[in-house]
């Protein structure tokens, strides 16, 4: 996928996706995100996941790393956090020829339900929509599972979160003595 | 015979304590249940069990300045041990004490669930799983949930306690069925149940009654109690029960 350089508007670190995907819909941002790992010990985090919008809402979402593009590509920029995330706004036009990449597109309100786990921020974003988007839950795709059955496909990802809570939990057992006798 | 489970989920807002007060009310069909609001910084079960003029809560057992039996109610065929909301309730409790309090309650019932805090980032936060048998993992089907309920899952683990089984709330779509059969891989346990969202779950919080008292009849409630069903309930040696949890670790206060 290939983008023009936006102009740069905010660039930071965030726990959450949460809150880039609330700002951007809030300023109704056209342009994309950046989503970059910050946490080497996970698997692709060497890649970015770019989401663009159009007047705040999400319209395609591409990974780097995996060269994959729409709801799986949300699934490969989920990590447990944190984020450098940086936001660039780019005009419309120059974002048309990505955004006709059927393969590419995000129902709108996805990456607010499956990737920051918000019902009510997707339920807004469905809400900013333009009307020949689908908006209701369940109607062309909206509602699909896909981003999360493509994260729980990633078997490396999921051993890699597992194995952290495992050594964060046993490091914490340590430091407030704990142990299980 | 007692068994003690641990409902948890790695954040806010899952429906713990909503599944906590319909597990609880499920099960009471079959067995003698005690529910515990052990998420003592942030209580709000007594809202979801009519009990938020309850007057001597676990604030003041984990205080020492009340007896459990003062803090136990019956409700909804249930033993039902609130926790007070105050900020000053909050800070003369010992946490700590919660492993007695448990023991007390493990003498006389056969399911005690404890409705744990949404965080893994203290002591005390970590000690209703940390004393569970096992745990009951609360999901909803989102990147995030799942990711922090296979933290819980690890965090159980490694202190000994088994998982129970996962349970999906807040289903919004069809297809859960695949979500679920690919989550429960990760899982130690099955998958217990995949409760929709419901307006009358939200009602029901509103009215200050177990949602399984308010609309027994709705597809959320049925789930629950499909829930319950296909949660086994094991005999734990009930003579050392007790000193099981008396001599489960030993966090200090804050
Ligand atoms: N299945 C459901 N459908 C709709 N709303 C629900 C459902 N389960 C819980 N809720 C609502 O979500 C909010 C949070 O639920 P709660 O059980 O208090 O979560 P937690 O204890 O995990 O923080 C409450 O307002 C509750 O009424
Ligand atoms: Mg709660």
């Amino acid at each position: 996928m290939r983008l023009p350089q936006g102009r740069l508007r905010k660039s930071r670190v965030v726990t959450d996706p949460r809150e880039p995907l609330a700002e951007v819909l809030d300023r109704t941002v056209t342009g994309y995100a950046v989503f970059e790992a910050q946490d080497s010990l996970l698997l692709d985090a060497d890649g970015r996941g770019v989401v663009t919008f159009e007047d705040g809402v999400p319209v395609v979402a591409y990974h780097t790393g995996t060269d994959r593009g729409g709801p799986p590509a949300l699934a490969d920029l989920a990590v447990p956090g944190p984020y450098h995330v940086s936001v660039f706004e780019l005009d419309a036009a120059d974002l048309d020829p990505v955004h006709e990449v059927e393969a590419l597109r995000v129902p709108p309100g996805m990456p607010a339900e499956r990737l920051a786990g918000d019902p009510a921020l997707a339920d807004s974003t469905r809400r900013a929509a333009p009307g020949e988007r689908p908006t209701v839950p369940g109607a062309d795709g909206e509602g699909d599972h896909s981003a999360v059955e493509a994260f729980l496909e990633d078997e490396d990802k999921i051993a890699a979160i597992r194995e952290q809570a495992r050594q964060e939990a046993r490091q914490r057992a340590a430091e407030w003595g704990l142990n299980d006798t | 015979m007692v068994e003690v489970f641990a409902v948890a989920s790695g954040k806010g807002g899952t429906g713990k304590t909503t599944s906590t007060v319909a597990l609880g009310m499920a099960l009471a069909e079959r067995y003698d249940v005690t529910v515990v609001d052990a998420d003592t910084g942030m209580a709000n079960l007594l809202f979801h069990a009519g009990l938020s003029d309850a007057e001597t809560t676990l604030h003041d057992v984990l205080a020492e300045s009340a007896a459990v039996e003062a803090a136990t109610y019956d409700r909804f065929g249930m033993t039902v041990v609130p926790c007070g909301t105050s900020l000053d309730g909050f800070r003369d409790a010992d946490p700590a004490r919660l492993r007695e309090v448990v023991a007390t309650l493990a003498a006389d019932t056969d399911v005690i669930l404890l409705d744990s805090p949404p965080a893994l980032d203290s002591r005390a936060a970590v000690l209703p799983v940390v004393m569970a048998d096992r745990a009951v993992v609360v999901l909803q089907p989102t990147i995030p949930a799942i990711s922090d309920g296979l933290k819980v899952q690890e965090y159980a683990t490694s202190y000994g306690t088994d998982v129970a089984g996962i349970l999906f709330n807040k289903v919004r779509e069809d297809g859960i069925e695949r979500v679920a059969e690919k989550t429960e891989r990760y899982f130690d346990g099955p998958t217990l149940g995949a409760v929709p969202e419901s307006e009358r779950a939200r009602e029901a919080r509103r009215a200050g009654r177990p949602l399984l008292a308010h609309a027994p009849g709705c597809d959320a409630a049925a789930a629950y109690r499909r829930a319950a069903d296909s949660l086994t309930v094991r005999d734990g040696a009930s003579g050392d029960v007790a000193d099981r949890f008396r001599s489960a670790v030993i966090p200090e206060p804050p």
